[in-house]
């Protein structure tokens, strides 16, 4: 068993491994990050349902998060900077997290906004996106730290 | 001056050996700085998407600002109380939309209401915008202050060329709660007889 995890523990931290999940994490950054550049009010819109911010600064914070996905995403994609840029992903999905875990507890009808905000009949917050960012928050968390 | 032991940047031009000490430079920075340099990256990239985008909206709110609305659209979307909706109801004067979820709808709604579930925006559109006219007044209400579903609806229309919809501020809670006319008799309000 210990030796299992070892050698997946191995496999997971292998150089072409860990590119690899940065390109994957950051093709998903970029991807995610694009409908949400192009319509900034239906970002605002989604960030606004969540009511986790004061209204002041739903815009600014719709405008940047994107921006911050994209430029990540990029940087982690072309294999830059990687233990940065997965920091920053790490930060990203637990933030994520966070809005996800509250609007579920709350009882929130939320319209998640991970990829397509344009959409209207997009996917609704629950639990089973909050396993998906567990997922994510792992992955980003090992190009952080081994990257 | 150039030391000849430094060799990567000697006998390159300025630019060259600028390049080269930034890369060096970078090299030496914490993560968190890069990461926070990144940040800044962002906020650039932020400006100018948004500076570019045509539905770009504003940084900072006004005080009686609303979030999201595009910079193009922030005259063209008022918003009424219950009673100037009602006289509009009673005057035929706008088309009263009901942005809820079907169900809701199902269950009470403003009489003459038509139904275009927000939520369900791309498939309950095309079936009813025969019903709504481009010059037409549209009075679009969800279900309160913070729903936003009938905002939302609202900037869909203006994009879609439709000249004057108007949002129900307060929406079905208020409607209900002044117990204005709706199809179905409301429950008695809390506290009264």
């Amino acid at each position: 068993m210990v030796a299992a995890a070892q050698s997946l523990w191995r496999f997971l931290t292998h150089r072409t491994v860990l590119r690899l999940i940065g390109l994957g994490l950051g093709a998903t950054f970029v991807y995610a990050s694009l409908d949400k550049i192009a319509h900034p009010d239906r970002f605002a819109d989604v960030v606004r349902e969540y009511d986790m911010l004061p209204l002041i600064f739903v815009n600014a914070f719709a405008l940047m998060m994107p921006a911050v996905e994209v430029v990540t995403g990029t940087v982690l994609a072309l294999g830059l900077w990687r233990r940065a840029a997965g920091l920053l992903a790490t930060a990203l999905c637990v933030a994520f997290m966070v809005a996800i875990a509250q609007a579920e507890i709350r009882g929130m009808k939320v319209e998640c906004g991970c990829f397509d905000v344009s959409g209207m009949s997009s996917t609704q917050v629950t639990w089973g996106l909050f396993v998906r960012d567990v997922g994510l928050v792992a992955a980003s968390a090992l190009v952080w730290r081994k990257g | 001056m150039n030391d000849p032991g430094e060799s990567p940047g000697a006998g390159r031009s300025l630019v060259g050996r600028t390049k080269s000490l930034a890369v060096r430079l970078m090299a030496r920075l914490p993560h968190a700085a890069r990461a926070a340099a990144l940040v800044g990256i962002a906020f650039v990239f932020a400006a100018c998407s948004d500076a570019a985008n045509p539905l770009g909206i504003r940084w900072v709110l006004s005080p009686d600002g609303r979030a999201g609305i595009p910079r193009v659209f922030e005259n063209r979307l008022p918003e009424v109380r219950a009673k100037k909706a009602l006289e509009m109801l009673r005057s035929h004067e706008a088309t009263f939309v009901d942005a809820r979820d079907a169900k809701d709808y199902q269950e009470n709604h403003i009489p003459g209401a038509i139904s275009i579930p927000m939520r369900q925006w791309n498939t309950a559109w095309p079936q009813m915008r025969h019903k709504v006219s481009r010059k037409a007044t549209l009075l679009l209400y969800c279900y309160g202050g913070k729903c936003g579903l009938s905002t939302r609806m609202g900037k869909r229309l203006l994009e879609l060329g439709y000249e004057k919809p108007i949002v129900l501020e307060y929406g079905w809670k208020e409607w209900a709660e002044a117990r204005f006319p709706t199809v179905k008799p409301l429950p008695p309000a809390k506290g009264g007889r």
